[in-house]
């Protein structure tokens, strides 16, 4: 294994994010050579936290663009101050400047609001730029996106064309609730961040919920691994584990029965027929089959 | 870097391509790139790399694994691996079995393309206006095979028309709504004072369709001119998801997509599901477990069936209310519902009922006309 790679996973660890050989190599890859990092996975899986971590392992700026339905490139790119634009007409009105002037005056870089994809190319050191769940923007959008990151440039009519001096890394994160163009996904490198292994949960909850109970964690981990495997309307995450965890280790459990379960499900399951199919399980058949060492 | 090592990367992506994958030049040049980043050394980190350039998708993952697997193989001696990461395979999967699989493919995809004829191609003459609002009115079952064709581009036509001009009716109307200050300010530079005010329009956007096509026995005919109709429209929406069900639900969506409708339906063909018996309730779930962020507000969620379920109805409404929560509309077509004679009384149908915002027939060219104008929220 290449050491920067495996610099790359010390130093996630050492920002709690439990990691492993795939995502380090995305990683890698990604920085070395320059090109977006398309992150797919299953809501709570920790997509996000790979972006702030590697902002924090490059020392720069995280500049995050959250992504939702309607977002337009206006919104995404910049717009004009129009309130302080106004009080600078009004302020002036009796100066005796012609409207040449003003007009240069107000449609200048003062009264420019930049927003992150703008942001993320006027800066003095290439940042991190999170275009987080891409997949609930507009098809739309996502093609203007992909022409701001093929050259990394912006033109504002009343300025003038913006070119970045130092182009962000970029991080692309979605949930997969539409299909992205296979044109975006061409330009990127990708990773699928599938539900943790046994073993990686297991990590994963003695890392963020320190002090708990060893037997408790590897109970935790495997009734997860059992839950995840039956037909769910709602798939627990990682971050449903953690939660879970929590309150367990609060109420100072040290391993998993029915009544602890019973009382605490709602940690892990949020919909009513999965907790009711749930609990038609553990009737018929006990909670042994959930604690289960599968095959 | 070595030239054998490109060469070798050069090939490994036709291979794939062959497997299927979209593979583009692009990805052959940031593979070889990627490789003076990787320890070549080590396979699972060359694994890694390799697949974080070439797969775009978690469905691929599995023929890369295989195309993988069998090019890249593992040596023991640490200086022979340049020697290694050159290809020492024979060039072919066995050539019977992808014959097998191809045949077995074609097979399915022709079993519709045969009947609408392949001379198609030649524009054939449009009925006359008389003739058309006959064939509008007309059930599509009742239609003879050497029929279908006329009426598959009546079909087109229609819904073309239709789409241009709902589109028409889109464009911007001289309603005022909320004063757009930055606009307002560019149009007034010029005076001391803001004379001439410019309004914000709220942008209309569009709707997104969910179909969801039974197509077990009788209904596939319908479905078929369904999605005919809705594909011809489909620039008047945001987004079109398709999904056909029988016993099991399929989406179809990715087939659908940027093709000619006589592709389309041959395309279509080879998701049929033969065996017949149909769960609604059934598909209901499973497209709600596995695509719940496909329904929002926004979206018009369609099916069609003839609600003949032979799975538990209870299921069936219990599923379609979780839609019912989520969508802006649901509409249900039951082409029978063409017959005066007609009662939803299957159990199914009896179930789904008054979960529905909207239940019509679609069952010819003018209930398919009729739906369009529906088809806004």
């Amino acid at each position: 294994m290449r050491d920067e790679i495996r610099k790359i996973q010390e130093l996630m660890e050492a920002a709690e994010y439990v990691t492993d050989a795939p995502v380090a190599t995305s990683v890698h890859l990604a920085m070395r050579l320059r090109k977006p990092l398309l992150i797919e996975g299953h809501a709570g899986v920790g997509k996000t936290e790979i972006a702030k971590v590697m902002a924090r392992m490059l020392g720069t700026n995280l500049i995050r663009l959250q992504c939702y339905e309607g977002l337009d490139a206006g919104t995404a790119l910049y717009e004009w101050n129009y309130q302080k634009q106004l009080l600078h007409i009004k302020l002036h009105e009796t100066s005796g400047r012609s409207a040449k002037e003003e007009e240069r005056e107000i449609f200048s870089e003062d009264f420019l609001l930049r927003r992150p994809l703008l942001q993320a190319i006027t800066q003095q050191q290439s940042p991190l730029l999170l275009v987080d769940e891409v997949d609930r923007a507009d098809e739309e959008f996502e093609a203007f996106m992909l022409e701001v990151f093929s050259d990394w440039q912006v033109t504002i009519p009343e300025i003038g064309t913006i070119k970045a001096t130092h182009p962000p890394y970029v991080i692309l994160t979605s949930n997969r609730t539409r299909e992205l163009s296979d044109a975006l996904r061409r330009r990127c490198l990708y990773l699928w961040i599938d539900y943790p292994t046994y073993d990686k949960e297991v990590r994963i909850v003695e890392r963020k919920v320190p002090g708990i109970d060893r037997r408790l964690a590897g109970d935790i981990a495997r009734f997860m691994e059992s839950l995840r495997g039956m037909r769910l309307n709602k798939v627990p995450g990682v971050a449903e584990t953690l939660d879970w965890a929590l309150a367990l280790a609060s109420l100072h459990a040290d391993h998993l029965d029915e009544a602890v379960v019973r009382e605490t499900i709602g940690c892990v399951l949020k919909d009513a027929d999965d907790i009711r199919r749930f609990r038609a399980e553990v009737q018929k058949a006990g909670l042994e089959p959930f604690l289960h060492v599968p095959s | 870097m070595p030239r054998d090592l490109s060469s070798a990367v050069v090939r490994f992506a036709a291979r794939l391509r062959r497997q299927g994958l979209p593979v583009t030049l692009i990805h052959v040049t940031d593979a070889v790139r990627a490789l003076e980043h990787l320890d070549l050394a080590d396979r699972q980190e060359l694994y890694l790399g390799l697949r974080a350039v070439f797969v775009g998708r978690p469905e691929d993952v599995p023929a890369f694994d295989r195309v993988f697997e069998a090019f890249w193989r593992p040596v023991t001696e640490a200086d022979a691996v340049a020697e290694a990461l050159l290809p020492s395979l024979p060039d072919e999967t066995p050539a019977a079995e992808r014959e097998g699989e191809l045949a077995r493919e074609s097979l399915a995809l022709d079993a519709w393309s045969d009947e609408d004829g392949e001379a198609g191609d030649e524009p054939l003459g449009v009925p006359a206006a008389s003739e058309r609002e006959a064939m509008a009115a007309q059930d599509f079952a009742t239609f003879s095979e050497d029929q279908l064709d006329a009426v598959y581009r009546l079909t087109l036509q229609i819904a073309r028309r239709l789409a241009r001009r709902i589109s028409r009716r889109r464009r911007p109307s001289a309603r005022r709504g909320r004063i757009d200050l930055r606009r307002t300010l560019r149009a007034n530079v010029t005076r001391g004072d803001l004379i001439d005010l410019r309004f914000r329009r709220r942008k209309r956007r569009k709707v997104r369709l969910v179909l969801l096509c039974d197509v077990s026995g009788s209904m596939d005919l319908y479905s078929r001119f369904l999605l005919q109709f809705i594909f011809a429209l489909q620039s008047v929406f945001s987004r079109v998801e398709t999904f056909t069900f029988s016993v099991r639900l399929t989406r179809v969506t990715e087939y659908l997509r940027g093709r000619s409708y006589r592709e389309v339906l041959r395309r279509l063909t080879a998701v049929r599901d033969w065996s017949g018996g149909t769960r609604i309730g059934e598909s209901l779930g499973e497209f709600n477990r596995r695509w719940p962020g496909l329904v929002d507000r926004r979206t018009i969620v369609i099916i069609l069936s003839d609600g003949w379920d032979t799975g538990d109805p209870e299921v069936l409404a219990a599923e379609l209310l979780r839609i019912k929560r989520r969508a802006g509309r649901v509409i249900w077509l039951n082409p029978l519902l063409g017959n005066p004679s007609y009662e939803p009384l299957t159990r199914g149908m009896a179930a789904a009922l008054p979960l529905v915002d909207q239940f019509a027939a679609a069952h010819n060219l003018a209930a398919l006309r009729s739906l369009a104008g529906t088809l806004r929220l």
